[in-house]
């Protein structure tokens, strides 16, 4: 099947495909980095929120950033081996990067069913504003991360369209960036 | 199989960026690790700026491995880091333009109450949260029950009051020259005045640091505190500014 034009032609020297998601980053870098810069300048000017990021759980954050590192390695991983053309190996590390992803959402629910269940909702003051539609547009982000993942994933492993291991990769890296700074904003800073 | 006709260089059609086959993933994965322990570790000693760079420093040096080592943005087409700088920099511009509004709560002819208001009442922390529990479940709105626990056991300090509110614009002495106060027009009441106390009285008083200054034909500046302070709180601080007199 002949692809279009837009999809061979690559006028910056950069595949298209990844040009492409570096824009959609471009873009997040605005969404993630307004949401964050918000709650900073807020949560400088309300010394009182410490009482409320007490209340986080840091290892629960330690362990989920735990999760979400060992996912971007096995992500590479699978760049890794769809660059030397092996795309059953580049598969089964994405597969094995989409489990990560499972694991992180377990834990956040956990997580979160404890601190809604203890009162800390959404409407329980400023922080938890801040707390849950951050954490939560992230956690939105790995979902949607693992459905692409498991796509690209099924034809790999049929050796097709390897290129776009790198891609979803590139995306994955930048969601697993997202959290490395929620988690000292959300969790550390106490 | 027409993609890889894209960029004939490599199987997979990347192009000649990925000279990089030789970094080693696991090293870099490996030190991710070890960052994260330290910045786990750093803030438990407690000192704030070991805190900072342990949490936040190491937060940056995570992100640089990833973005560089991961991502491979290093050998990457300059046009596309031209485009994440210049998200980077809107965000700047957003965050410098907006920041000094929201951080400060009050500036040379504003006050922001309701964010004071905020700060005053405060937060419980955990321990006297698990006390409301109780009534959480019983589908008391927490926030309620929070406020109760913080009146009852925090008694008003009038003297800490009179430095978070009033003392920009009437001066930590109480002679009238906070900073805030430099340029209002008439100049904020000098308490160290006798002039100042031959003209007023409790009432009088109360009804400016209540209702505002405007209430009582006096300065707008002067904003009412009502919404932060109840009556009581007003008198006692009445009482500490009886302390500035001459």
């Amino acid at each position: 099947m002949e692809k279009p034009l837009a999809t061979l032609r690559s006028a910056t020297g950069v595949p298209t495909g990844r040009l492409a998601v570096w824009w959609l980053l471009a873009s997040e870098v605005v969404i993630f980095g307004g949401l964050l810069g918000a709650y900073l300048m807020f949560r400088l000017g309300h010394p009182e929120w410490a009482n409320a990021a007490a209340v986080t759980n840091t290892w629960i954050g330690a362990t989920n950033t735990f999760v979400l590192l060992t996912s971007s390695f096995t992500a590479v991983l699978a760049h890794q081996a769809a660059e030397k053309g092996d795309g059953v190996k580049a598969a089964n590390y994405l597969f094995m990067t989409i489990g990560g992803a499972l694991l992180f959402l377990i834990i956040k629910s956990f997580e979160w069913y404890y601190e809604i269940s203890h009162g800390y909702t959404i409407t329980a003051n400023g922080f938890w504003s801040f707390y849950y539609t951050a954490a939560g547009i992230h956690a939105a982000h790995v979902i949607a991360g693992a459905i692409i993942m498991g796509f690209i994933a099924v034809a790999a492993r049929k050796g097709k369209e390897l290129q776009r291991v790198e891609l979803v990769g590139i995306y994955w890296h930048f969601v697993d960036v997202v959290w490395i700074f929620l988690f000292p904003l959300l969790y550390i800073a106490k | 199989m027409s993609e890889h006709t894209e960029h004939p260089t490599t199987a997979t059609g990347q192009d000649a960026h990925d000279g990089e086959h030789h970094t080693n993933y696991f090293k870099i994965y490996v030190t991710l690790l070890v960052l994260l322990v330290i910045s786990i570790l750093g803030p438990e000693i407690g000192i704030l700026w070991v805190t900072l760079v342990t949490a936040f420093g190491i937060a940056f040096v995570k992100a640089y491995l990833v973005i560089q080592n991961f991502m491979h943005l290093r050998p990457e087409k300059v046009i596309v880091k031209w485009m994440l700088a210049s998200s980077l920099l809107l965000m700047g511009i957003y965050f410098f333009g907006v920041a000094p509004d929201v951080m400060k709560h009050e500036g040379r002819n504003w006050v922001n109450m309701a964010a004071m208001a905020v700060v005053e009442r405060g937060i419980p922390l955990d321990g006297e949260h698990a006390e409301e529990d109780e009534h959480a479940d019983d589908g008391e709105s927490p926030g309620e029950g929070e406020e109760a626990a913080v009146v009852a056991e925090t008694p008003f300090n009038a003297a800490q009051a009179y430095g978070t509110v009033c003392a920009s614009c009437h001066g930590a002495a109480g002679g009238g020259d906070g900073p805030a106060g430099a340029s209002t027009t008439p100049p904020p009441a000098d308490f160290t005045s006798a002039d100042f106390w031959a003209a007023t009285n409790d009432e009088r008083m109360f009804q400016v640091i209540k209702n505002g200054g405007a209430s009582q034909g006096l300065s707008p500046m002067m904003a009412g505190w009502g919404v932060l302070y109840d009556d009581d709180d007003i008198r006692q601080i009445i009482e500490h500014l009886k302390t500035f007199r001459p």
